[in-house]
């Protein structure tokens, strides 16, 4: 019997479902699973009882609440897809701050339609099962998990870093080599090292490593040693980490005898 | 053993020749700091005064990542995957990554051979290539600075070309379809390498022995030290990506989208990682990242018995690699050191 499964998007750019709609092999998703609702892909369908559910974006609004709790009652599994649904995504970076504040610095007086608010992951608001991280992820990552739910199993999530893909594809470290602030050493691996592969640093967009081994204070540690500054490195790893649990706290240590 | 000696103007006409034995692979600069061993084309291209690959020759033996077995689920089948090995010279080896070979040998050529790494391994022509220690090398104290089996062919630096031993019927062969590009080795070149080999033994950065290590290591793992040193670390891995003798993989199966069909395969791991100590019902044999630090240490530090050297052949790359710029050799000359020496240093 072919898997129901269901294809949503809260807060996000769309960019998870857009990948997940440009996989090479989407005849064969479509002709081994039955795709019960994509609204990026049809208006067609509505909410209602799937096996697996993929939510990609961060709940950003009132709408995002009610659409997550109405996707989860009616999943028997859901994945939280891509760095928005997993830690709150770039949007999520202002956690902590006062929304109304955020929203002034913006749009001034003007008003909007929606209740708006500080985007924030999936688990905040529902359980997740799985997380299927990226930004987007990446094909073999989306094909990976589907096949493992087609033949009854479940996806294994990766829990190192970007670093050892690095290595493995034999790139120059940035990091040791030109003392640049890469995020690969704390970010889950998946693509590859793409971005250090073309000398550009890891920027974490992947996301912090799972299972609280994402080492914030030891890499803090290292790039203060290389000259950079508390506020720099806050702010880097703030992109994608912000709602990493005791992100704060770790960079806030390896500075704190200077305080 | 046979010597014969070439000069610096054959060179390039012998590494040339060396690609009709197989792919040629020598260390070439990749990046301001960095090198690596890849595919030749340009003879001319080769470092000679490389100190270390940011890739360990095992990457020749056991690729970062490869395809076992293709599977088919539905008739609970699968099929070997084994491609065509075209043989291949590995050029500049040197004799840290010697051992390190040999060490692979011993674990995935045992009496339960490792057909992958067997079949590569035996395409493998190994060119031995001398070298002067940087302050990350430490083979002196791991014994591993000299060897005399375990390449084809090994050149010693002369001033005006290399002197060339011979270590297997293949070598023996190279030199003998070759002949007219060596010659004998005189007086001269024997006083040359002589004293070669005595600055070598002059530059490296500590002396001694390192045969207890290990226990020394097991007696102090309540130390500071430790708490300190695996607060550093990233838990990147990547120090035993980079550890030519560190072989631990992982193995995966995954799927096809007909759900049907897979693919078994297999990639680096790394004691370093959360779940290399994860076992069936949750239970982490090293759940903390200092287990999994230390593991590192004692693993390295063991013996293998077979060739009576320690598993760490003193290369210095977990060293010289890690962007969190921990240590190996410091920590365990710490390790070593007794309170009064630690003092005076």
């Amino acid at each position: 019997m072919k898997l129901r499964i269901g294809i949503h998007g809260l807060t996000s750019c769309y960019g998870c479902q857009l990948r997940m709609a440009s996989v090479r092999e989407l005849l064969e998703v479509a002709e081994n699973f039955e795709i019960a609702y994509w609204y990026m892909v049809s208006s067609k369908g509505e909410i209602s009882h799937v096996d697996i559910a993929f939510v990609e974006g961060s709940v950003s609004t009132a709408k995002d609440e009610e659409e997550l709790k109405k996707i989860r009652e009616n999943a028997d599994v859901l994945v939280a897809v891509g760095s928005c649904a997993i830690y709150g995504g770039v949007q999520g970076m202002l956690f902590g701050k006062e929304y109304e504040e955020i929203f002034k610095e913006v749009y001034g007086d003007n008003k909007i339609e929606f209740e708006g608010r500080i985007g924030e992951p999936l688990k905040k608001y529902v359980k997740v099962d799985y997380n299927l991280p990226g930004c987007p992820p990446e094909e073999e990552e989306i094909i990976y998990y589907l096949a493992t739910f087609a033949i009854g199993s479940y996806p294994e999530e990766k829990d190192y870093p970007v670093c050892t893909e690095c290595r493995r594809k034999g790139y120059p470290c940035v990091l040791i080599e030109k003392n640049e602030p890469c995020l690969g050493p704390l970010t889950v691996a998946g693509c590859d090292a793409r971005c250090p592969g073309y000398n550009v640093a890891c920027i974490g967009c992947r996301g912090p490593l799972p299972h609280g081994i994402a080492w914030f204070d030891s890499l803090a540690k290292t790039f203060k040693e290389k000259g950079m500054s508390k506020e720099y490195i806050k702010a880097r790893m703030e992109i994608f980490g912000k709602q990493y649990e005791k992100m704060d706290e770790m960079i806030e240590k390896v500075f704190e005898d200077e305080d | 053993m046979r010597y014969v000696k070439i000069k610096d103007e054959k060179v390039y006409e012998f590494l040339e020749g060396l690609k009709n034995y197989g792919k040629l692979y020598a260390p070439v600069k990749i990046s301001d700091k960095f090198y690596d061993r890849k595919e030749i084309d340009d003879v001319k291209k080769i470092a000679f005064d490389y100190i270390r690959t940011i890739m360990p020759a095992k990457k020749f033996f056991i690729p970062p990542k490869e395809e076992m077995f293709e599977i088919d689920i539905e008739n609970g089948e699968y099929k070997e995957k084994l491609e065509e090995v075209e043989p291949f010279v590995l050029f500049g080896m040197h004799p840290c990554e010697i051992v390190a070979l040999r060490i692979l040998d011993g674990i995935y050529m045992d009496e339960y051979a490792d057909i992958y790494y067997t079949r590569r391994r035996k395409a493998g022509i190994i060119i031995g290539l001398s070298c002067l220690p940087d302050e990350y090398c430490f083979c002196n104290l791991r014994r591993t600075d000299f060897v005399d089996i375990g390449f084809d062919l090994f050149f010693h630096e002369l001033p005006d070309g290399y002197l060339i031993r011979v270590g297997s019927p293949n070598g023996h062969k190279i030199i003998d379809e070759n002949l007219d590009l060596f010659a004998e080795v005189n007086q001269q070149d024997i006083d040359a390498f002589r004293e070669f080999e005595e600055k070598r033994q002059r530059m490296f950065r500590c002396y001694g022995s390192f045969d207890n290590i290990r226990y020394l290591l097991e007696l102090t793992m309540q130390d500071k030290l430790w708490d300190e040193e695996s607060e550093k670390c990233f838990g990147c891995g990547n120090c035993t990506n980079t550890c030519p003798t560190c072989r631990c993989y992982d193995v995966q199966d995954i799927p096809n989208i007909d759900g049907k069909t897979g693919k078994r395969i297999r990639f680096w791991d790394s004691c370093q990682f959360r779940s290399h100590g994860l076992v069936a019902g949750g239970h982490n044999f090293r759940p903390t990242k200092k287990d999994r630090f230390l593991n590192r240490y004692i693993c390295k530090n063991s013996y293998f018995y077979p060739l009576g050297t320690s598993y760490c052949v003193g290369c210095g790359n977990c060293t010289y690699f890690c962007p969190a710029n921990i240590d190996f050799l410091g920590n365990l000359l710490k390790v070593r050191s007794t309170a009064e020496e630690v003092k005076n240093a």
